[in-house]
């Protein structure tokens, strides 16, 4: 029976920052909103160890700070964010039915804002591993390696910027970069300070082929020098892990929602989906920059756009002009 | 019956502020063990677990049984605090 199932104006699923964002233009509107985090609310910003690209804080702001600001503020207007997780969803006459770990409930719209997630390198011992060795988050488990030597993999920005963060406890970070550093020029030379200062040694053009454990402990990485094509034994004491994205839209696979190759969520010039009332911001949505500041930026253009939506003003696109109005507050 | 609980945690841990959240959220007391001003205690930590993580959350019951939940995990945690 539908009118047993809580409702809500809008749903959004996710708690990171283009949700916190969404929800703060929409419960200042009195719009009811709920939102559903499966994991940490602030997202991948939230365990992040310094932010060092969001406008407005000139020194920088440690990511957990920064997600814990965007939840008080959203939390100030009202929004409320319901630890659980959200598992499938269906149109149900003009509203979005919503299974979740607290049960069924009703949207008359809803936002996907559930992020990415850090990839695996896929290679031996990465999963047998996993938590005795082998990590995926710096500002969680780096304190366990306290004089001790580490393999960092990945040449982005959160590899770099995760290396410098894991300095502060390590003896010596051997960097892995199968190809070369694309991380931002800031961080690079970040890097290069702790590289003349022999905390990281870089290596270029070298991939992760194993991680070799003995007595239940990782005690080495081999790689291989692509350029040479020799191969290399990198002892150490832990790996962590940086090599890319995955979209968070496992639950999304037999819905209507279309995904991109990938697994990203394909909008139209409104952010909506190819379901009709769910929209998506962040970077789960197909052709977002993966930056905190363009989430936010998303999720305010879409809690701009859900508004249109429940007031019965959005135009489809296919019958807008190539020029899209943004609503705006 | 839970008897007490103590949370093994970081200064930057964000997935150890979610448990305290969590926990707060239905109103159950903690301690809290911060490895990063008790070094010390890392060795009990990966003793309890098996794991060099945080969190760590060790719900021991009034008959001294205890339950350990690895990492922010909802679908363990809950039912550990339970009962």
């Amino acid at each position: 029976m539908t009118q047993d199932i809580p409702m809500h104006d809008v749903v959004m699923v996710g708690a990171g920052p283009a949700a916190l964002s969404a929800a703060v233009y929409t419960t200042r509107e009195d719009v009811d909103t709920l939102l559903f985090e499966r994991g940490v609310v602030g997202g991948l910003a939230a365990v992040t160890d310094k932010v060092d690209n969001y406008p407005g804080f000139p020194d920088g702001i440690e990511g957990l700070t920064l997600a814990d600001n965007l939840r008080k503020q959203a939390e100030r207007f009202g929004a409320v964010i319901e630890l659980g997780e959200v598992s499938g969803m269906k149109r149900e006459g003009d509203f979005i039915r919503l299974e979740t770990t607290s049960g069924d409930i009703l949207a008359r719209a809803v936002l996907i804002a559930t992020g990415s997630d850090y990839k695996k390198v896929g290679v031996s011992g990465e999963q047998e591993f996993y938590a005795r060795g082998v990590h995926y988050c710096a500002t969680c488990d780096g304190a366990f390696y306290r004089g001790k030597r580490l393999v960092v993999i990945g040449g982005g920005n959160s590899a770099v910027q995760e290396s410098l963060f894991l300095t502060r406890y390590a003896t010596h970070i051997d960097l892995l970069v199968r190809s070369t550093i694309k991380a931002s020029e800031i961080l690079q030379k970040d890097l290069e300070q702790a590289v003349k200062a022999g905390k990281i040694t870089v290596h270029l053009h070298t991939t992760t082929d194993e991680i070799v454990g003995q007595d239940n402990k990782v005690v080495k990485v081999v790689g291989t020098d692509t350029k040479t094509r020799s191969k290399v034994d990198f002892p150490t004491d832990g790996v962590f892990v940086f090599v890319g994205l995955k979209p968070n839209s496992e639950f999304l696979k037999n819905s209507e929602v279309e995904l991109d190759s990938i697994g990203f969520i394909k909008t139209d010039k409104h952010l909506q989906t190819s379901m009709p009332g769910v929209f998506a911001a962040g970077d789960i949505r197909s052709g977002s920059t993966m930056q905190i500041a363009t989430a936010v930026g998303e999720g305010a253009t879409a809690a701009l756009v859900i508004r249109e939506y429940l007031d019965g003003k959005l135009t489809p696109v296919a019958e807008t002009t190539e020029e899209v109005v943004v609503p705006t507050v | 019956m839970v008897k007490n609980i103590t949370i093994f945690t970081t200064n930057t841990c964000a997935y150890c502020a979610m448990v305290k959240r969590y926990l707060d959220s239905k109103q159950r007391t903690y301690d809290v063990v911060n490895l990063d001003d008790h070094p010390e205690r890392q060795a009990e930590a990966l003793a309890l677990s098996g794991a060099l993580t945080v969190p760590i959350t060790v719900v021991t019951k009034e008959d001294d049984s205890r339950q350990v939940v690895i990492g922010y995990n909802l679908a363990k945690l809950a039912p550990a605090i339970t009962g």
